[in-house]
């Protein structure tokens, strides 16, 4: 997987990026071998000069030194060296889009090196920067792959952005169409009947071309009775309103088919693209907008839908119907025919381009569409501040404005397509005015002859053109939104879970709760470390409070806890096996939590308290309710348990919020359990009935308990005191006041002043 | 500092006091601000970059403290002005484009190719975020790296960029 995943990196900086996808080779062979040929670490691209011009400076990093290679044109490189042992400090100056890396030495001597490089180079100096710091304080950190840190550093931003790396459209095409296979049966049937459709929809021209050259010129020269002229006519009648049924009917069973099975594609993509987002690990999600990810569950399959229920039938129905057309007026007359079918390209290429010139017109459209959509979403939320200001007239008069712009924009939209398309269709006409031209002295007698009938067929079918050459014209718009469609549901299906399940996980029955760090380190990016050699050992019931600053990484240490990621060295351990080992899913249930803002999903109390349970009796519900001090709160509400919360639970006040939460933990029962600044934003008195609802909750289990106001955590065992991602203290409320210049004593002293 | 909102008028009385400020590069390479006896490495930091780029100039230190608020350069001497200068090049650096050579929509990307003063350049922003009007003129785009591409004056561009920047002028 990493492998494939810098793979892909490197195919995203070679397409995107203009610079290479890693330190040139041969540059990479005369750095290892040079200076006592040590191996390359880490490296990044410096790519801005002294002067701010885009360059080419590749920093290196090896065990003793940092190489600092400038290309110099034709292949050259000027090496230079910088032994790490000299340089005292790392300074970084950021700008808008230049930073500015300076490589301090002893005071008062000029710098190691001042490196310029743009916000595109930023993570990877970063990552540079990072293991430089933390050798001059003393500790060496790991380094992986360096081609590989280089490339995600430079890639991610583009990665983040769209996982798969575009121009694959055939393929995505493919695969969409791939869905289709369950459903082979109903899709044969849906093409046979548009196909009948498309069949049919040729007879009747011929029918009134037959009915007039063979049935009604006859007998109106007295060549044919009129008796067996009126047989065959009712005939041809007959024929023609059979041909009607078989195509209505047709295009029942076609747009049915079609329609239900892009609703069963639809339904299997979302159902597959939800539960995939299940397995995806919280790195994923702290990528990717909400509002993405929903728009590919909703709006994408639905646009996916729409494709596969009639684009895919219309397009290649519309190109059996042109070439169909174009056989049959070529065999009817072959001069009108050419007259006909000569234009048909160029109609189809100017609706193309017509498409292609109204695109910058609708991106502006839609760019000033999303300036009043701006207006919305700033005013709406924060209609209390606009009132408070006295600013509703600047407020309705931006919108104005804006309304009156997008207005004149789409107005331009408007005014270019209701000329091009009459335009066209004078084109399409103009064609038929040439055949009316060349066929009215062939029917008065010139030659070569042509019949009324064939005249008249001819023009019914010239009619027929119209549609097929829209959809035609429109294929490339058609196919681009379904790809994209296609490559933004595909992108979420091809992300893999960073945390998955061991070939032969274990399951701990019962799991005791007791949880060890062994030397633990962390990065969310990177080589920069949050968590760095963290080692502790807590018995289960232990209650843990874990204090510091914010940022310390004390959230990251319960999310390690909980496996929401992997770490990246050192191990966990719960009841002595490595976390890795253990089934996620059954391991999860055993781990509960209450945060600072608890989450209610959209439902009653009841659905809310059992969410971890859905099954559970009434009887355990209640018991929970009481044991979180909410069973008397629910009873007072007009329907009790039976309550909407309404969406996140907005109905509730933020203390009733943390009673349901806490009340589900309870009733989850788990063995470790995280509190996440549970108390912390409601009000004293509530604080109080909160309190006391933990502390029944926590008897027995093993718990990590964050908070920021030190004295909620005066009843926990120990507490630990984490900054900068280390654990710097460990031990009770009181042996760690003892301590005269401690951090927990600092921290407290703090709040008893504040207070 | 200390904002005195009665008087309308911001004081300044930095961590080092008041009195003159001087700056100079020092041979480290780096920019310090020298404030009643006080001497601190510091970076600078544009208040307002697009609305007032040549005034209110924070310097700020290595926790990212404000040293001393420069609200006018003019202010200071001539070799602090200089040096000041020296240091405002860097940190006000964006991509200058002079020419869009194409413009390209892929999945989720809007993919540019620009030639710039800096050179050529490739980059890409996401469909949904859109250049911005800057106070003083101009076009800001913004990469999805971060870095930024200012055009200074979109209608003086050649005809084929003016084309391809059409619907992002207003």
């Amino acid at each position: 997987m990493d492998s494939e995943l810098r793979h892909l990196d490197e195919q995203i900086i070679a397409r995107y990026a203009n610079q290479p996808p890693r330190l040139p080779p041969e540059l990479r062979r005369r750095i290892e071998a040079g200076g006592g040929a040590a191996p390359v670490l880490l490296y990044a691209l410096a790519d801005l000069d002294a002067d701010l011009r885009l360059a080419e400076t590749w920093v290196v990093l090896r065990p003793h030194d940092l190489v600092l290679a400038r290309a110099v044109g034709h292949g050259d490189w000027e090496i230079r060296s910088v032994a790490r042992d000299r340089i005292t400090a790392v300074r970084e100056a950021p700008g808008l889009s230049a930073t500015t890396l300076t490589l301090l030495g002893a005071p008062a001597d000029p710098p190691r090196a001042v490196l310029r490089y743009t916000q595109r180079q930023r993570r990877g100096f970063e990552n540079l920067r990072f293991v430089l710091e933390e050798r001059l304080a003393g500790r060496d950190v790991p380094t992986g792959d360096a081609d590989r840190e280089y490339a995600e550093a430079v890639a991610r931003p583009v990665r983040d952005t769209q996982a798969l790396v575009a121009g694959r459209r055939a393929a995505a095409l493919r695969r969409l169409l791939g869905y289709l296979r369950p459903y082979r049966r109903q899709l044969a049937l849906g093409l046979g009947a548009a196909a009948a459709i498309t069949l049919v929809s040729l007879a009747p021209p011929y029918l009134a071309g037959y009915l007039l050259d063979r049935v009604i010129r006859p007998a109106q020269a007295g060549t044919l009775s009129l008796e067996r002229a009126s047989l065959a006519g009712w005939l041809a009648v007959a024929a023609m309103a059979v041909v009607y049924l078989i195509r209505q009917a047709a295009a029942v069973v076609r747009l049915r088919l079609m329609s239900v099975l892009g609703e069963w594609v639809a339904r299997d993509l979302r159902a597959e693209l939800y539960a995939h987002l299940q397995r995806l690990s919280l790195a994923f999600y702290s990528r990717k907008k909400t509002g993405s990810l929903i728009t590919r569950v909703t709006a994408d399959t639905d646009r996916l839908w729409e494709f596969l229920a009639f684009g895919v039938v219309d397009v290649s129905l519309s190109l059996v119907m042109l070439a169909g057309l174009g056989a049959v007026l070529l065999s009817l007359d072959w001069r009108l025919g050419l007259v006909m079918v000569l234009p048909v390209p160029a109609f189809c290429w100017l609706i193309f381009r017509h498409g292609e010139g109204i695109n910058p017109l609708f991106l502006r459209g839609w760019r000033k569409w999303s300036r009043v959509t701006d207006v919305l979403s700033d005013t709406i939320p924060g209609i209390r501040v606009v009132r408070a200001f006295n600013q509703e007239a600047r407020e309705v008069r931006r919108f104005a404005e804006r309304n009156a712009d997008v207005t004149e924009e789409f107005n331009r939209i408007h005014r270019l397509w209701t000329t091009f398309w009459p335009l066209l269709m004078l084109g399409v006409h103009g064609t038929t005015v040439v055949v009316w031209a060349l066929a009215v002295p062939r029917l008065l007698g010139g030659e070569p002859a042509l019949s009324m009938g064939t005249f008249v067929s001819f023009l019914l079918y010239t009619t027929m053109f119209v549609g097929p050459i829209e959809i035609i014209g429109q294929i490339a718009r058609t196919m681009n939104r379904a790809t994209t469609s296609a490559h933004r549901v595909f992108e979420v299906l091809d992300t893999e879970p960073d945390v998955r399940d061991a070939p032969d996980p274990v399951r701990l029955s019962p799991v005791r709760g007791r949880v060890s760090f062994e030397n633990v380190t962390f990065g969310y990016d990177g080589v920069r470390q949050v968590i760095r050699g963290v080692s502790f050992d807590v018995a289960p019931g232990e209650l843990i409070g874990l204090v510091g600053a914010s940022g310390g990484g004390k959230s990251t240490i319960v999310s390690l806890i909980a496996r929401f990621y992997d770490v990246t060295g050192g191990a966990i351990r719960i009841d002595g096996v490595d976390v890795r080992r253990l089934e996620i899913g059954h391991f999860r249930r055993q781990v509960g939590m209450v945060l600072q803002d608890p989450y209610l999903f959209h439902g009653s109390v009841l659905e809310n308290i059992r969410y971890g349970h859905p099954e559970a009796a009434f009887e355990a519900v209640v018991v929970a309710a009481r044991a979180a001090n909410a069973h008397e709160f629910i009873c007072k509400l007009e329907h009790g348990y039976d309550t909407l919360v309404g969406e996140r639970g907005h109905t509730l006040s933020g203390g009733e919020r943390q009673r349901v939460s806490i009340a589900r933990a309870i009733l989850h029962d788990p063995r470790i359990l995280v509190l996440d600044e549970a108390t912390s934003s409601v009000d004293t008195e509530t604080e109080g009935e909160i309190q006391e609802a933990l502390e029944r909750l926590i008897a027995g289990r093993t718990v990590f308990a964050i908070a920021h106001r030190l004295s909620t955590l005066r009843r926990a065992s120990r507490l630990f005191v984490v900054e900068d991602g280390r654990l710097v203290e460990a031990g009770t409320h009181h042996e760690l006041l003892q301590r005269p210049r401690g951090r927990y004593r600092r921290l407290y002293e703090l709040q008893l002043q504040l207070a | 500092m200390v904002a005195t909102l009665a008087g309308r008028r911001l004081v300044e009385a930095g961590p080092a006091g008041s009195g003159a400020l001087i700056l100079e590069h020092r041979p480290d390479g780096r920019l310090w601000a020298i404030r009643a006896g006080e001497a601190r490495p510091v970076v600078v930091r544009r208040c307002f970059p697009w609305s007032e780029p040549a005034r209110y100039l924070s310097l700020r230190d290595e926790d990212d403290r404000e040293f001393a608020l420069v609200r006018d350069p003019g202010d200071l001497d001539a070799d602090s002005q200089q040096a000041l200068g020296a240091a405002l090049v860097a940190a006000g650096f964006v991509f200058a484009v002079t020419r869009v050579v194409a413009l390209d929509e892929e999945v989720e990307l809007r993919h540019w190719r620009v030639e710039t003063r800096q050179g050529p350049r490739s980059f890409q922003t996401r469909l949904d975020d859109w250049p911005r009007a800057v106070p003083r003129g101009g076009l800001l785009i913004r990469d999805v790296a971060g870095d930024l591409y200012h055009i200074a004056d979109p209608a003086r561009l050649d005809q084929r960029s003016r084309e391809l920047l059409w619907a992002f002028v207003d």
